[in-house]
């Protein structure tokens, strides 16, 4: 095991060969490479050299290292590499204990745990070896060690738990189970992440199993998790926690509602080592408020939801107040207190301007849930008929008590009827000192508030005692006297403070529980069911119970309830747990979540170190055999240093010179390190040799021995025409007309195979453009021996292919050579055209009608661009190394070889001076008419 | 460690006679070429050298020239005398024929060409032989080749001399046969003369005891003078004399090049002190400068028959 790798060995007591490879490296350091051998006559010069004190001749170090190389694989591959090996047991006998954490935390990477898990069963299943598996998600009494059979079956029923397992309940039987069977191993798949208890099991742990304990951690990613979602002012942000750093870095948030449509997304990345980073939903409050589940994005676990109910709400409240000196000293303004008072937990829009009566209308053109008047008296009849409309339709009033409220006539939108004028410290009514917060009702929604005696009032407006003032009393002073009153109507709820928001009245604005009434009051906003349930819960007693609606499974989907959940307190906060998995719970309108994670909850990662036992990471996919691929590598390595071999002993050089020039010159350039020639592609050195000399050229026709003639003729010309005139070609070059630029030649002897393919179409273009840009093309049938005279209906296969290629070219008039024709006065004067044969007839292209006959030869205006004969002119000007000629000739006349060269020359002068001979042949006219 | 074992005692053994074996077919098929070759090249120097247009002895009439005092009166040429008032001599043109041993190397050393030339050494000294016995037949001298063919005038020498190089039965040496060549006459040897120095200088004394002129034309490869080789390298003597491995060749190539030079100064040296001429001919060279040059040589040595002759490097490209 290569600590970070996944690899393994099968049998790793081979890789001590390793130690053999210094040895092997001085072996082959001793053993010089073979020299390699030249033939080189002054040796005997060398040997009068005083021999050199050089550094002995060695294999180079790099070639050395090659071949450790090699033998080293050797070893790796005899030790049998295996990528991804299984998880092995702590030793290769007894029964095994498969502890798997099966909550949330693995639900992630299930699959991959499941993978692991089922490597070890069925590795216990070749060992015959019993199995014990154990999900600290769904703990039983006791564990029995089953058959890897069973134990697999057991495997496919463990599901990963919603809530947060304790670890800590297995231990119990697990100590007995060591107790019974002696030699138990222990494999722990653990999920890596420690919620507060892991230091306390891992010790445990140890007492119980000593070392006999694998623990199986890492290689996959870890878990993410949701925490603590916050729905502030701005924008609504949730914690993501991760334990490890191998959990992945960077991700996506996204919000749902309750019916799993999707409302936003919010990204967040993990900075280095960062255990901990929030995610923000900058949404408009509406939407914000109708978030009910964060998710991460391709986690798929109970932890990384976290749901959301009305608790989370944001509401928006709209506050009017009835002064109108509330701008002139804005921190004394009750407004000013009442945003205060607000901001934590709702958005505040205070009216700015304008009337009351409008800024009710507007609110309520905004639906806004809540509002708050702050000491408004009278209200326009529209407006409050509207108003009136809006609670009874749901909305919720909260009115604080002053001066002008105290003086309203028949003002019904108050909870309880009220006394004119009020009472203040002092006055009718009167009270000998300040009036203390004396209780919270129990049926209100304050009951549970401690009463503070800091509190005090001075002033009030006073309820008509009537028969439902005790029940719509929610506090109330210590004499008794109402200071908050509610009362429903309709679906709607009027709240009324018997005092002012700001401090003239009270100093309850700058107290604490002042906030506390306030959030308590607005989270009663638009769950119609607020004063009811609450009351219902205080008739079931000091602590209610929420059935569970949807729970969440441990992949973080919704799923019913099983029958064990029971139903969670009301006021149950904090981590879920195996009674109370995380999910929804109460009625649709009013459901309470409960997540699996509490808001204070932060994981950390599993430290193993006090574990006696070994830590593996997971393994990815399945155990892969890497012999073959060591192998492989060897065996080319081993050719690779073959052709090393070759190349330092000189074998290149040696395979270079039986092939052609080209490939002589690259074992130069080898041989003696010299870069002597440029990153020419082998087309463009072709092309380049091609152009630097005037050549002769041939097609090659694919038919080897008619090429060799081809070849042998132009050379045979080329070095006649060396002897003869002042040309000087190079070696002749043999083309392929289907991929060799032609522009280089002046002249192509092209021999006609009848077997050969006709060339394809863009060949065929390519034989037209040059012949149209000046080229000679000198077709060859050298059938003038075999074809037939005479006849001729008779075509032979060669003259035949040769009219399927000209039938595709644009070819001119053609007529045999007449006796005026350039051709027969090019360098010698000729009369008829002979090769190999002298039957054949020597095509040419038609001269215009001369108009002098008198003249020795007429003026073409251009060189012919094709020529056809079927004398096989290479046939008689092919010549073999020794200067003998090859083939002999028909009839054999003797000087026949000697015209079939002068031909060769006239073509080639024809071919590269055009009419230039036409031309002289005026010059005595010319001198006798300058003459005159 | 010594790197460089040194392996003297291996004889001629069967590869090397096969390798003769085919080395001669080479040469008999190489031959026409190279006879086309030196015709050649002869021709090329023959249209530049015009003959020895001087009064010698010799047939042909040369000149009439005043009779001068104390010239024996029947040299007096009394027919031409007799049509004016002077007395003339008639001088013929100097045609003393002259005899001119040319020595080719035929060893296996020669056959050797590095991947620099397309020629082996052997190749280019059978050309500079015909040309050169070309050149001098038509000049009217007598060639011969030592061991091989008799001097001869014949027109035909070319012909004649590729006849018995192909024929000759005997492994050829290294270094010329021993032979007396007489004292007004010369022989040019053309080899590579890489046999020990005492070896060469000793056939050099020994062939001009008597007097004889002479011509030494080292032909070499271009690797045997730049030493282009590196790396570890069995370097093996063509005609089986041993072989050498040497480690890092590319270390040795000064040592090499000091050595050789040192070779050539003592050859050299021995030239001079018997009047001959040295030069040294690399076959990437063009034949015809090197014939040019000797002919011409030849030439002026021939002005100083008598006495010492006046030495010089000739002006070849790759005298070193």
């Amino acid at each position: 095991m290569i600590a970070g790798l996944p690899i393994g060995f099968t049998s790793p007591l081979l890789l001590l060969a390793l130690l053999a490879l210094p040895i092997l490296w001085w072996l082959l350091r001793l053993i010089p490479p073979r020299p390699r051998r030249i033939a080189f006559p002054p040796t005997r010069i060398l040997m009068e050299i005083e021999p050199k004190e050089e550094t002995p001749a060695r294999t180079p170090w790099w070639l050395t290292l090659l071949r450790l190389v090699l033998a080293a694989l050797i070893i790796i591959a005899a030790a049998g590499p295996v990528w991804n090996p299984p998880v092995p047991g702590a030793r290769d006998r007894g029964p095994i204990a498969l502890i798997v954490d099966s909550g949330w935390a693995a639900a992630a990477q299930w699959n991959e745990r499941m993978r692991a898990a089922e490597a070890i069963i069925t590795r216990a299943e070749t060992e015959s070896r019993g199995v014990a598996v154990i999900g600290t998600g769904t703990p039983a009494k006791e564990f029995s060690l089953l058959r890897p059979g069973e134990a697999r079956e057991a495997l496919k029923l463990l599901a990963p738990a919603a809530h947060t397992p304790d670890r800590s309940e297995i231990l119990a039987p697990l100590s007995r189970l060591l107790r019974a069977s002696g030699d138990l191993t222990v494999v722990w798949l653990s999920d890596g992440v420690d919620l507060g208890d892991g230091a306390a099991f891992i010790e445990e742990l140890r007492r119980i199993a000593g070392d006999r304990v694998v623990a199986v951690n890492g290689g996959i990613a870890g878990a993410l998790a949701l925490v603590a979602a916050d729905n502030a002012a701005g924008a609504l942000s949730v914690k993501v926690l991760r334990a490890d750093p191998m959990a992945p870095a960077r991700g996506i948030v996204r919000a749902r509602d309750l019916r799993g449509l999707a409302l936003g997304d919010a990204a967040f990345e993990f900075s280095g080592a960062a255990a901990e980073i929030e995610a923000r939903f900058d949404l408009p409050v509406e939407i914000r408020n109708d978030i009910a589940r964060l998710e991460i994005l391709g986690e798929r676990s109970s932890g990384a939801v976290q749901l959301l109910d009305k608790r989370w709400r944001r509401r928006t409240v709209g506050v009017i107040s009835g002064a109108t000196a509330d701008t002139a000293q804005p921190l004394l303004a009750a407004t000013y207190y009442l945003s205060r008072a607000l901001g934590p937990f709702a958005d505040v829009r205070i009216a700015e301007s304008g009337s009351p009566s409008e800024a009710i209308n507007r609110f309520i053109d905004q639906r806004i849930p809540l509002l708050v008047l702050s000491d408004v008296g009278t209200i326009v009849p529209a407006s409050r008929e509207r108003l009136a409309r809006w609670i009874d339709g749901g909305g919720m009033l909260i009115r604080f008590a002053g001066p002008r409220l105290a003086a309203a006539n028949e003002d019904d939108l108050v909870p309880v009827r009220i006394r004119r004028g009020g009472r203040v410290l002092g006055g009718s009514l009167s009270w000998e000192q300040p009036q203390k917060l004396g209780s919270f009702s129990r049926e209100g929604p304050f009951n549970d508030f401690p009463v503070p005696d800091d509190v005090t009032v001075t002033r009030q407006v006073l309820a008509e005692p009537d028969g439902q003032l005790p029940e719509r009393t929610w506090a109330s002073l210590a004499d008794g006297t109402p200071l908050v009153t509610a009362a429903r109507r309709g679906r709607g709820l009027i709240i009324l403070f018997h005092v002012t928001a700001d401090t003239s009245w009270s100093n309850l604005p700058i107290s604490g529980v002042f906030v506390d009434m306030l959030r308590r009051t607005v989270a009663l906003a638009g769950t119609a069911s607020g004063v009811t349930e609450t009351r219902s819960a205080v008739e079931r007693g000091p602590a209610p119970t929420i059935a569970p609606t949807r729970l969440l499974d441990g992949f973080g989907a919704y799923t019913a309830p099983a029958p064990t959940v029971k139903p969670v307190p009301a006021d149950f906060t904090g981590r879920a747990i195996a009674d109370h998995p995380p999910g929804f719970y109460g009625p649709p309108e009013g459901l309470f979540a409960v997540n699996t994670l509490a808001a204070a909850d932060r994981m950390k990662p599993l430290d193993f170190s006090a574990l006696a036992g070994r830590v593996e990471p997971y393994r990815q996919g399945e155990p892969l055999d890497l012999r073959s691929y060591v192998l492989v590598a060897v065996l080319s390595l081993i050719l690779l240093d073959a052709l090393i071999v070759l190349v330092l002993a000189g074998g290149l050089a040696r395979i270079a010179r039986r092939r052609a020039a080209a490939a002589a010159m690259v074992g130069c350039a080898v041989l003696f390190g010299a870069p002597q020639f440029g990153p020419l592609r082998a087309q463009d050195s072709f092309d380049v040799r091609a152009a630097l000399q005037t050549r002769l050229a041939y097609v090659v026709t694919g038919d080897t021995e008619t090429d060799a003639v081809s070849r042998a003729g132009l050379e045979g010309l080329s070095q006649f025409l060396q002897q003869r005139t002042a040309l000087e070609p190079g070696d002749p070059m043999g083309i392929d007309l289907a991929r060799d630029e032609l522009a280089f030649y002046p002249m192509l002897y092209w021999p006609i195979v009848p077997t050969a393919a006709k060339p394809d179409a863009a060949t065929l273009t390519r034989i037209d453009t040059y012949m149209k840009q000046g080229g000679t093309i000198l077709f060859d049938t050298r059938d003038a021996f075999t074809a037939i005279p005479g006849r001729p209906g008779e075509v032979s296969p060669a003259l035949a292919r040769l009219r399927e290629i000209l039938a595709s070219l644009d070819i001119p008039e053609l007529e045999p050579v007449p006796r005026d024709h350039v051709l027969t006065k090019a360098f010698y004067l000729l009369r008829d055209f002979p090769g190999r044969y002298n039957t054949g007839t020597f095509w040419v292209e038609a001269l215009p009608a001369g108009e002098d006959e008198t003249r020795p030869a007429r003026p073409g205006d251009s060189v012919s661009p094709i020529l056809i004969t079927s004398n096989d002119f290479a046939g008689a000007w092919a010549v073999a190394r020794d200067g003998q000629p090859l083939l002999p000739l028909v009839p054999g006349e003797p000087r026949q070889r000697e015209f079939a060269f002068r031909v060769g020359v006239n073509i080639v002068m024809y071919v590269l001076t055009g009419n230039y001979k036409a031309d002289q042949v005026h010059v005595p006219a010319l001198l006798e008419r300058l003459g005159q | 460690m010594n790197a460089a074992r040194r392996d003297l005692n291996r004889g001629p053994d069967d590869a090397t006679a096969r390798g003769a074996a085919n080395t001669a077919q080479r040469l008999v098929a190489a031959m026409p070429r190279l006879v086309l070759e030196a015709r050649r090249v002869a021709g090329s120097v023959y249209h530049g050298v015009h003959g020895r247009r001087r009064a010698g002895p010799g047939e042909n009439f040369w000149q009439y020239r005043r009779f001068t005092d104390g010239e024996p009166a029947n040299r007096v040429d009394w027919r031409r005398s007799a049509r004016d008032d002077h007395l003339y001599v008639r001088e013929r043109e100097w045609e003393a024929a002259h005899t001119i041993w040319i020595w080719p190397d035929r060893s296996p050393s020669m056959v050797f060409a590095s991947p620099l030339v397309w020629e082996t050494k052997l190749d280019r000294a059978l050309v500079l032989t015909f040309a050169l016995g070309e050149l001098l037949v038509r000049g009217g001298e007598r060639v011969g080749i030592p061991g091989l063919m008799r001097p001869t005038a014949s027109r035909a020498v070319i012909d004649r001399m590729a006849d018995v190089i192909v024929h000759a039965a005997e492994t050829p040496a290294s270094l010329p046969p021993a032979f007396a060549p007489g004292a007004r006459e010369e022989v040019v040897l053309l080899g590579d003369f890489w046999s020990p120095t005492k070896e060469v200088t000793g056939m050099i004394a020994s062939l001009g005891s008597r007097g004889a002129g002479g011509h030494l034309v080292q032909v070499v490869d271009p690797a045997e003078e730049t030493f282009p080789y590196g790396g570890r390298i069995e370097f093996q003597e063509p005609e089986g004399l041993g072989s050498i491995t040497i480690g890092r060749a590319e270390a040795w190539k000064d040592d090499f090049i000091r050595r050789v030079a040192l070779h050539r100064d003592a050859i050299r040296a021995e030239a001079k002190r018997l009047g001959w001429s040295f030069a040294v001919h690399r076959t990437d060279r063009p034949a015809s400068e090197l014939v040019l040059a000797l002919h011409a040589r030849m030439g002026a040595s021939n002005d100083v028959l008598a006495g010492r002759r006046r030495t010089s490097t000739m002006t070849n490209e790759a005298v070193a």
